[in-house]
């Protein structure tokens, strides 16, 4: 339908244009995108291949003057997770900027926040979790179908966004080597049910409201975000027999939480420091036990990290993320407070052509991590390879469950 | 400004001040405060050649508008594919003391990032310019010493001497003609500790909307063998550039209109 709307807000537009003697089709639309083959390995036995995938993605955009429309389609033939293969619309939408406004509808990315590869306020735009956080983040993103409305001051602007469709976070499935299955003692039977979304009406939509500004030496921003969780809470309901075994029947739902951020970014010298902190108010944590229900609670997510560009190419940037729980309780799965850091260092070489890169996650608690160490070399302005190692170390938490997915892995992009 | 990546512009109505010797900073205050326009659009298409002969080809949209002594730009990346879209975003301050503000906006990150005002002397997508050498630099960040007169391609230029005031700063010193009839810079040299780095010169130049303009040069770096020239296209000036694409919301939509 989008896709469609989108033709026909072209055509009507461009036959007033053309007949008004403006420039043709040829200056007004372009088309362009990229082709990537990744493969990897995995480090330890079986050595099997994690990643194994061709993906494209094709973009046609067309600038009518005030109004600008742009389609992305994607098309993926994946051998390691076969529901990834086929074709995809990623974004369709029209936009109309006016003197001091615009807006734009349809389907789209919306990036909020001022960190790198960690998301505190920017949840507008649900993640894609079928390869863990291995993949690039624009790879991460998932659209919304959405409309968002600015209104641009000369300091200030103001942003809103309506988002009447609900779309949840997609989470690795059954056979996927980045699924994480539970552990399940010998006598628990273990049933689920589907997973209960909100439905589509006007008083499940979601909101956000953002105020930006963009001063000399300062950028803040504000935000409230009226949302679903992207992740459902699993509550389960516990029933037993008189031999001892026990069933749990899993009832995943998604919840309604509002979160209120705040951001901002501060260049000084070679440095920008950057904040963000998001307040959740309504959010299920899951328990410890398996026999355990979700719990609802308030936490505050907070983000302070520097880039420092110390020149020659040299890029570091270092990040310290955390959670506080309010009202925790000990039999919630998550600590009263959790904090992690990030650290991403990378040089570019041989008049650019060249970058090494290494992005590092820490979890403290945990002592787990997750480092990319990447090398990515520019064959022609066009053609890009790359290659990395993903590691993974640690014995539990986010990053040390996927200890035995440490993988080398290779890429070729391609740009047109 | 030595080579402003905008455009290159010499007024008409300058006085000529061969009444009275000239001192390396009057020459550098004419060349900087040579009138061009109150705003100026233009393409930018740069070719990098290495020694081999291979080719490199960057395009560029570039907009500029002045705000008193200060200025606001914007770039917008054309070419290559996988850069295209990119756009960056500067308000540059006429005050030394004052840093300058910048942004960039990544598409495949589809956001805008605060980024530091500090990487002037890294090169500009490995170009042999830096970001330093195609910006604004304020004539006080160096010492000037008038060398003499020369002639460069048959204009007569003032020679003079820049050396930066900052001593971490890439350049020991700097060796440029300035016109005496366009006061546009035609020639430049630049030293590191090691000696000659660089040389810069203006290939094409013409007067577009009533001032002087450049339309073709190079940079050569004779110690790689590596030379960048640059080609300006669609040069406009006055044209009434909007406030509002200036602002951070503009670059942020992943178009500049």
């Amino acid at each position: 339908m989008l896709p469609a709307a989108l033709v026909v807000a072209v055509e009507l537009l461009g036959g007033t244009l053309a007949s008004a003697g403006e420039p043709g089709w040829a200056d007004r639309i372009e088309v362009d995108g990229w082709v990537e083959g990744a493969r990897s390995v995995r480090i330890g036995s079986p050595h099997d291949a994690l990643m194994s995938r061709l993906w494209g993605r094709l973009k046609l955009s067309a600038d009518i003057g005030d109004v600008y429309g742009h389609v992305a389609v994607d098309a993926q033939q994946n051998w390691r997770v076969e529901d990834e293969t086929g074709l995809d619309l990623h974004e369709a939408w029209v936009e109309y900027a006016a003197d001091g406004w615009d807006v734009r509808v349809g389907r789209q990315v919306i990036i909020w926040g001022k960190a790198d590869g960690v998301q505190i306020t920017d949840i507008v735009s649900p993640p894609d979790y079928t390869e863990f956080i291995t993949r690039d983040l624009e790879e991460i993103r998932l659209p919304v179908d959405a409309a968002k409305f600015r209104l641009l001051g000369d300091k200030i602007d103001v942003e809103l966004i309506w988002i009447p469709v609900f779309k949840a976070a997609v989470l690795p499935s059954a056979g996927n080597p980045w699924a994480v299955e539970p552990e399940i003692p010998e006598e628990v039977r273990v049933t689920a049910s589907s997973v209960e979304k909100p439905e589509v009406s006007l008083e499940n939509s979601e909101i956000a409201l953002k105020v930006s500004a963009f001063l000399s030496g300062l950028d803040v921003a504000a935000s409230v975000f009226h949302t679903w969780d992207d992740n459902p809470a699993m509550h389960r309901t516990i029933t037993g027999d008189d031999e001892g075994e026990v069933e749990i029947h899993f009832s995943p739902k998604h919840h309604r939480m509002t979160v209120f951020g705040l951001e901002f970014s501060r260049p000084l010298a070679d440095f920008v420091f950057r904040g963000e902190v998001a307040y959740y108010l309504g959010r299920f944590f899951e328990p410890q036990s398996i026999t355990g229900n979700p719990l609802e609670k308030n936490a505050l997510q907070w983000l302070g990290g520097v880039d420092w560009t110390p020149g020659n190419d040299w890029s570091v940037i270092a990040q310290l993320t955390g959670t506080a729980v309010v009202d925790h309780e000990s039999e919630m799965a998550v600590e009263k407070h959790a904090m992690s850091a990030t650290l991403h260092v990378s040089k570019k070489l041989m008049r650019q052509t060249l970058t090494l890169s290494n992005m590092l996650y820490y979890d403290v608690r945990e002592q787990d991590f997750f480092d990319r160490i990447k090398t990515e070399y520019a064959v022609t302005d066009d053609l890009h390879l790359l290659a990395g190692v993903d590691v993974f170390g640690g014995s539990g938490g986010s990053f040390g469950r996927y200890r035995d997915n440490s993988q080398v892995w290779v890429k070729a992009k391609y740009n047109f | 400004m030595l080579v402003a990546v905008v455009l290159f512009t010499a007024g008409l109505d300058v006085l000529h001040a061969d009444q009275k010797p000239m001192t390396g900073r009057e020459v550098m205050v004419l060349e900087e405060e040579r009138p061009d326009g109150d705003d100026r659009t233009s393409v930018l298409k740069m070719t990098l050649i290495n020694k081999r002969g291979s080719r490199r080809v960057r395009e560029i949209s570039s907009y500029s508008k002045d705000y008193g002594k200060d200025k606001k730009s914007v770039m917008v990346f054309d070419r290559p594919a996988d850069v295209k879209g990119t756009a960056f975003l500067s308000w540059e301050y006429d005050d030394p003391s004052r840093e300058d503000d910048k942004w960039l906006y990544m598409p495949a990150m589809k956001k805008v990032r605060r980024i530091s005002g500090a990487s002037k002397n890294e090169y500009f997508m490995g170009s042999d310019f830096t970001y330093d050498d195609m910006g604004d630099r304020n004539v006080d960040e160096d010492s000037h010493k008038l060398l003499g007169e020369e002639s460069v391609d048959g204009h007569l230029c003032w020679k003079v001497e820049s050396v930066p005031i900052d001593p971490d700063d890439m350049y020991t010193r700097k060796v440029i003609w300035v016109s005496r009839d366009m006061h546009m810079v035609l020639k430049a040299e630049y030293y590191d500790k090691d000696g000659l780095l660089k040389v810069y010169r203006v290939l094409d130049f013409d007067r577009v909307g009533g001032f002087w303009t450049q339309r073709h040069s190079e940079m050569e770096n004779v110690v790689r063998k590596h030379r960048t020239v640059m080609e300006f296209s669609a040069i406009q000036y006055d044209t009434g550039l909007e406030d509002g694409l200036f602002k951070v919301s503009s670059i942020q939509r992943g178009r500049v209109r």
